[in-house]
């Protein structure tokens, strides 16, 4: 070990004492800036993740859309089922309805489902919570949960639905309504989707829009481990040039970055909080520097260059980073793996649990931790750290040996 | 060229004053030779420590030469192995016990092995601080510090010792050992010695006596 190095560690920590004060504060301070970013970035990422997996459960991993509608959908869904990595595809039809059960209307979004294909797309069974998902036909509907409390209607109740085609039959004087039966429960887990959606038979919505045997597009499930893009790709190479297949994450490409652009703002502003700890670290070895300057002289005398004493104080920067960010990733990933006992206890203290689950759409705190992120969160902490030191190790470098020993 | 050891010629140094300049030493020529003892007196201010500094090639002389066994060379590097340095003020490093101390003057030149760990432990031993190896500078006496420092500047085996005051911040016995202890491993270790001191009788012990006065020896 290169005696500027030895000499940096110990005197950073130095054996059979305290930690110095200088290595305590500036430590702690790289490490709290380290931990916060950990913990928004990988709570802000449990939200995006929690948002891909809701996307990716009620739509699969990638949805073939046309321009128009699709016509013959099962010669589609055939050739899109024979495309490898894909293992399953159901044709639906989507839109707004009205809603009125015992004159409180509701303006819901309908999704129409292949009954015979969605399980293979959707795992929507697991989703119901009450009734039953047999039970639908094409005269019966199943309501989101949070639907069917606002409108306060029970299993077995009728509804009665007005679509926007019934609008444009100026023929009629009187808009008739259709009338269907409440059969089951729905709770997929995402607020909005939960909070007012409608879900009928593919026929039902073909019926309530007039689309005869068109659907408006497929929702494709892939075969575990298989690429969205390379198989969007293959799909793409089967279909007819208006019909376009397209991975989640081009569907929700707009939106995704969205997410990640948030996620970088927290980022580049949590990052200043590492920046000012880099302050501290640096004015504190500033202070250590005018603390030693006797020795540097005589480590000048000794023989050391002055690269090498700049060299021994650039290191103790350097020391605190890496100390500090593994100090902070330590605090920051056991913060995220309490994170729900903390928030529990917070919303204890001050109430409001209802209102973190209305407002957030989760009642749990989600985790998820970007490899990518950490790498950014470490190399910064790093490099700042670094940087830190490079300033107090450039004044003791250019101390001459006589004037450091000069000094009383 | 000589071979002597040390060999300083027509050192001129001055500094700023004010607007202008303080003439502290004005044509100094200086020699010492292999296992030679030199004191050097004089008022405070005369330029000891000055000259001290161009003599250990820590600082460049406005005029003259200086040369180690003939050889202008005086950087860092050589002066490593070449010169050991005790001051008035002890300057050890307060992180590292007494044995790093010593160890330090040869991890500058490269990474201590066994054999530079058993010859400061002698070092430590020669000057009577067997026992307070492990010992932070911190819990040494000003006498036992400036035996650390000797043992230091000793270290690397240099040909040559210069020591600035290394009595200053000791009483009158202590400082007395710490002559006796310089003198004697000089001696036994054939090291030539630069001692200056305001102490007649320590600087009556050395081979030659020279004193400075008015930028230039007597
Ligand atoms: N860097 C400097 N700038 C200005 N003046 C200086 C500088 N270094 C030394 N001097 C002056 O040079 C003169 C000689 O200083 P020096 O330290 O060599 O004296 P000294 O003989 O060692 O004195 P002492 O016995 O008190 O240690 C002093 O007057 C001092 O003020
Ligand atoms: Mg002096």
């Amino acid at each position: 070990m290169p005696w500027y190095l030895y000499l940096a560690l110990k005197q950073l920590f130095p054996t059979g004492r305290r930690f110095p004060f200088f290595t305590a504060i500036s430590v702690l301070s790289v490490a709290l800036g380290v931990a916060l970013l950990v913990v928004v970035l990988g709570v802000m990422g449990g939200f995006g993740y929690q948002i891909r997996r809701m996307i990716v459960d009620t739509e699969g991993e990638i949805q073939i859309k046309a321009r128009g509608l699709v016509a013959d959908s099962r010669s589609v869904v055939k050739r899109v089922e024979a495309v490898p990595g894909v293992a399953g595809a159901s044709p639906y039809a989507a839109g707004i309805l009205m809603v009125q059960y015992q004159n409180k209307p509701a303006f819901p979004q309908m999704r129409g489902l292949d009954m015979a294909s969605v399980e293979r797309v959707v795992p929507l069974g697991k989703f119901v919570t009450a009734g039953s998902l047999d039970a639908l036909d094409d005269d019966s509907v199943i309501l989101s949960e949070g639907l069917a409390e606002s409108l306060g209607v029970p299993i077995g109740g009728t509804l009665e639905i007005y679509t926007p085609l019934m609008l444009a039959r100026k023929d009629l004087e009187v808009i008739l309504p259709h009338s269907v039966r409440v059969v089951g429960v729905l709770r997929i887990g995402h607020q909005q989707l939960d909070s007012s959606t409608v879900y009928c038979t593919l026929r039902l919505a073909q019926d309530l829009y007039g689309l005869a045997r068109d659907v408006h597009g497929l929702n494709v499930r892939l075969k575990p481990g298989a690429n969205e893009d390379e198989v969007a790709a293959r799909i793409n190479a089967v279909l007819p040039p208006n019909i376009r297949a397209f991975s989640w994450m081009d569907s929700f490409a707009d939106f995704l970055w969205i997410l990640q652009l948030e996620k970088n703002m927290m980022m580049f502003v949590l990052l200043f909080v590492v920046l000012v700890a880099a302050f501290l670290t640096m004015s504190l070895l500033l202070v250590l520097v005018l603390k030693k300057t006797r020795e540097i002289g005589l480590l000048g005398a000794l023989g050391a260059s002055r690269r090498q004493i700049a060299l021994c104080f650039c290191l103790q920067g350097v020391g605190v980073g890496v100390v500090g960010t593994a100090a902070g990733l330590a605090l920051g990933f056991t913060v995220l793996h309490f994170r729900n006992d903390l928030v529990h206890a917070i919303t204890r203290l001050t109430g409001g649990q209802e209102l973190l689950a209305r407002f957030y759409q989760f009642s749990e705190l989600p985790e998820h931790t970007e490899p990518r992120d950490l790498l950014v969160i470490v190399v910064a902490a790093l490099v700042l750290s670094t940087l830190a030191g490079i300033i107090p190790a450039v004044m003791a470098g250019r101390l001459k040996p006589v004037e450091a020993l000069r000094s009383e | 060229m000589s071979d002597a050891v040390l060999s300083a010629r027509g050192l001129v140094k001055s500094f700023p004053s004010g607007d202008r300049r303080l003439e502290v030493l004005r044509g100094v020529d200086f020699e010492v030779g292999a296992g030679e003892t030199v004191s050097i007196r004089g008022e405070s201010g005369s330029g000891k420590s000055t000259l001290l500094h161009l003599l250990a090639g820590l600082d460049t002389p406005d005029a003259g030469t200086v040369a180690w066994s003939g050889s202008p060379d005086t950087g860092a590097a050589r002066r490593a192995t070449y010169l050991g340095f005790v001051f008035q003020s002890f300057y050890l490093i307060p992180e590292l016990d007494a044995l790093q101390n010593v160890l330090m003057a040869a991890r500058i030149l490269r990474p201590p092995g066994a054999a530079d760990l058993a010859r400061a432990k002698d070092l430590l031993s020669r000057v009577g601080l067997a026992e307070r190896q492990r010992h932070l500078p911190a819990h040494l006496s000003g006498g036992e510090r400036q035996r650390v420092a000797v043992a230091r500047a000793l270290m690397n085996s240099p040909r040559l010792l210069l020591a600035d005051e290394p009595t200053g911040n000791l009483d009158e016995q202590t400082g007395a050992a710490i002559i006796d202890l310089l003198l004697g491993l000089s001696a036994e270790t054939k090291t030539a010695l630069v001692l200056v001191t305001h102490n007649l009788a320590h600087a009556s012990r050395c081979t030659r006596q020279l004193r400075l006065h008015l930028g230039r020896f007597e």
